[in-house]
């Protein structure tokens, strides 16, 4: 059993890897057809999916989405939805996976096979994710804990800038009465979907305490208008758009004159990879509990640790054998239908949550 | 005043210290009109048997032995429960004669076989360190934990030593989960001979493949006195001088007697310090098999030239340096601490001066290599608690070899991957790796 605060870390390391995840790339797509109010919208949406979800999840006590699931749906619904759920999940992991090696090969290492970066990357997320939900969290806790000051350091510098645009800023606000695409508020809505981790990790939390709860909403609008804003500022409101990583490009137009290291790029993609890994980590270990909770037996067992590996391995040659078909606008394509559809399919896990729910207080 | 609670202190007492394993209590006199109470690992039995066994059966009556009794310099007259307790755990004896209770003083005073501390040495604080003999070293510890709350319970293991060995705790503060566990695993121990601590938190650590210790092994009484009032178990070993503490974290391996005497600011410095000494002794040789061979342009322009020219006369990749470098150091490590005293320097100077200046001067090695390596041996001697050097000292080496198959990915990659093997660990169903800080700031969240 954990402290409630580690919902906000699941929440917050989510958010801070958006920006490998192609969110900067709609946002930044659309800046001139609505993103402000886009990012507005998608605000109050990200907080209507926290609230519903985690006040839904918070009436089963200690109990994962399959429980949840397993107990009150129909046995063959809830193992179809399990296992979309599941691949879901992998799929999250496997895009970050997939962008951090493209940006891997393209900034740092172009001399390295994608493939070592790869099954680099695989190795450790498949090894890590067999841990137990609780020590997640605590690796979590701690990465977090590292980071965080090296990427508060990272945005004052970059604000600090006297080279920093604060017109192109200013002229991409006079676009906030534009209509918001559905495309935008799919993207920005990604950042809040961290808590939608709770799918499994609710097991950990003896009561869910959500005192603070409406900090989320708030952090969430400022994190997404800083991954908006910044790279505007650095490269201006048309030339913003010749960036696939716009992120990345904006890290490394940033100088620390002072330090051993001199482009900040690199000290950023250190503090990303780590965020990323932790991120993928946690996205299949949500998947690979979710499908194992849709083979759970009727007197409710678990299959055992050794099958992790007959849901992990398939996932892990799928996600090279992907990588091999993909090329960068591929990628970013993937990437974008993966967020569109991922704001829908949240709602009717929302939607399916209740109606669990009313069925589980009309058994009782 | 005295009289009547003397005679109710007795009774009282026994009932307290019932179970403690060193409590003795005994009659004498004709008719058994005298009690005795004492601790026996604290109290001289040589003065008890030449001062009161042996006058009471000489003297006349029972009030001349009071009397008697009563005329010791160091004797008091037994009063309150609480300081009959508190003079009991200091080593007195509680003599009961008739209604009246006396308080003599028979501590047993241990100066000779307590040395002082050479693995954990220390800058201010008590220099003792536990002796070879069980009796003495609890001893040691009831010293300076003065409470009828620290019980001790007596094992024996090992089929043909017959070590006797001790857990300790407080009966108050202690974990009964992992207080249990303690007792279940060694009971489980199967063996012929134990002679150490060591080896006995071997033998408890739950089997498989393992590199972190999950348990402290210290030879510092106060380091022990000061865990098991935070409610964890103590074990102590006959024979041996080092004492096991459990249940263990990351950070405890990380914590020196001396944290708690300094300035808070300096503690809080010195803490920073191992930590930032663990973080390079760690990460300087994959990084610079990183910087040197993979991604030089990372660093400062000047700074990758300077490595460049540092390596120009050597003839073969980053790598095969960093590994010749390190190995050397370890063996120079190792040399000294097997050496005698007598020709330890011999090998410090041979180490030093043949390695460090001529190897950069035949073009073996760079110059910023040495410095390198120097630099990753004194920061890994940063950390207070050997056991955890030693497992620190492996896994750079893992870290290494990471850097060398995937440059900077693999540095970053084995630094979350060491944080998630870390926060995997349990010691006794403790989490190994969580900020402990951090967590006691929130207790009103939970």
């Amino acid at each position: 059993m954990v402290s409630s605060k580690y919902i906000y870390y699941l929440f917050l390391v989510n958010a801070l890897m958006n920006i490998i995840n192609f969110v900067p790339r709609v946002l930044i797509f659309t800046r001139f057809q609505g993103t402000l109010p886009s990012i507005f919208i998608s605000t109050a949406i990200g907080a209507l999916l926290l609230y519903g979800f985690t006040k839904g999840i918070a009436g089963f006590k200690g109990q994962g989405l399959p429980e949840i699931f397993n107990a009150n749906l129909p046995r063959f619904f809830s193992f179809f939805l399990l296992i979309m759920y599941a691949c879901f999940w992998f799929s999250a992991g496997i895009i970050t996976m997939l962008s951090f090696v493209d940006i891997t090969v393209r900034y740092i290492s172009p001399d390295i096979s994608p493939y070592a970066v790869i099954i680099g990357f695989l190795l450790l997320s498949a090894i890590c994710c067999r841990l137990s939900s609780e020590s997640i969290l605590y690796g979590l806790e701690t990465i977090l804990f590292l980071s965080t000051p090296v990427i508060i350091y990272m945005l004052v510098k970059a604000f600090l800038n006297p080279n920093f645009s604060w017109d192109a800023v200013l002229q991409i606000v006079t676009y906030m009465w534009t209509k918001p695409k559905y495309v935008t508020v799919a993207g920005a809505t990604f950042i809040f979907s961290g808590f939608f981790n709770l799918a499994i990790f609710n097991r950990n939390f003896k009561e869910l305490k959500t005192r603070y709860l409406w900090t989320i909403p708030l952090f969430g609008l400022v994190i997404l208008l800083i991954t908006f804003v910044v790279p505007i500022g650095y490269q201006g409101t048309v030339g913003v758009e010749n960036h696939v990583y716009s992120w990345f490009s904006t890290a490394d137009s940033i100088r620390m004159e002072l330090f051993i290291i001199e482009r900040v790029l690199f000290l950023f993609y250190t503090i990303y990879l780590m965020i990323s890994m932790l991120s993928t980590v946690v996205h299949w270990h949500v998947g690979l509990e979710l499908f194992k909770g849709a083979f759970q037996s009727k007197s409710g067992k678990l299959p055992g640790k050794k099958a992790d590996w007959w849901v992990l391995i398939p996932f892990s040659i799928a996600t090279i054998v992907i990588m091999n078909f993909l090329n960068q606008v591929r990628l970013g394509q993937i990437g974008q239908w993966f967020l569109n559809i991922r704001l829908i399919n949240e709602f009717v896990l929302l939607a399916i949550l209740f109606y669990a729910k009313k069925r589980s207080a009309k058994k009782t | 005043m005295g009289k009547k609670q003397g005679e109710q202190g007795a009774a009282w007492l026994s009932e307290k210290m019932s179970g403690q394993v060193d409590f003795e209590q005994r009659s004498l006199g004709s008719s058994d009109e005298i009690g005795l109470q004492y601790l026996s690992s604290l109290t001289n039995s040589d003065m008890i048997n030449r001062y009161i066994v042996i006058p009471s059966y000489e003297m006349e009556s029972l009030q001349a032995f009071e009397n008697y009794i009563a005329s010791f310099p160091g004797t008091v007259q037994a009063g309150e429960r609480q300081q009959i307790i508190e003079f009991v755990l200091k080593g007195f004896v509680l003599i009961s004669i008739g209604k009246s209770g006396y308080l003599f003083n028979a501590v047993k005073v241990e100066s000779s076989g307590v040395g002082e501390a050479v693995n954990e040495a220390i800058v201010q604080g008590p220099r003792d360190a536990f002796s070879e003999n069980i009796e003495l070293n609890i001893n040691l510890i009831r010293r300076r934990y003065q409470s009828e709350t620290l019980k001790i319970d007596m094992l024996t293991v090992g089929k043909v030593s017959r070590t006797s060995v001790a857990i300790l705790y407080d009966d108050e503060r202690v974990d009964r989960q992992v207080l249990k566990e303690m007792k279940k695993r060694i009971e489980n121990v199967k063996i012929d001979i134990l002679q150490s601590a060591g080896e006995l938190e071997k033998y408890i650590s739950p089997e498989r493949v393992r590199i972190f210790p999950t348990m402290i092994v210290t030879e510092r009484p106060d380091r022990v006195v000061f865990n098991i009032a935070e409610g964890k178990v103590a074990v102590l070993i006959n024979s041996n001088g080092f004492a096991i503490l459990a249940p263990s974290i990351f950070s405890d391996f990380f914590t020196a007697m001396d944290d708690k005497i300094q300035v808070p600011m300096v503690g809080w410095f010195l803490k920073t310090i191992r930590y930032i000494g663990l973080l390079l002794t760690l990460t300087l040789p994959s990084l610079y098999v990183t910087f040197a061979s993979y991604n030089p342009e990372i660093l400062k322009i000047q700074i990758s030239l300077l490595i460049a020219g540092s390596r120009a006369a050597v003839p073969y990749p980053s790598f095969m340096e960093v590994f010749l470098m390190l190995l050397m150091m370890e063996f120079l490590t190792e040399a000294s601490l097997r050496l005698p005293k007598a020709i330890g320097p011999t090998a410090t100077t041979v180490g030093g001066l043949i390695l460090g200046q001529a190897a950069t001067q035949a073009g073996l090695v760079s110059n910023i290599m040495i410095i390198l390596v120097s630099a990753v041996a004194i920061s890994n001697f940063i950390i207070p608690i050997s056991m955890m050097g030693y497992t620190i000292r492996v896994i750079k080496y893992i870290m290494t070899l990471f850097a060398i198959t995937f440059g900077l990915l693999g540095v970053v990659g084995s630094v979350v991957g060491l944080i998630m093997y870390l926060s995997g660990i349990r010691s006794f169903g403790r989490p190994y790796m969580k900020m402990y800080a951090l967590e006691i700031k929130s207790k009103g969240g939970q």
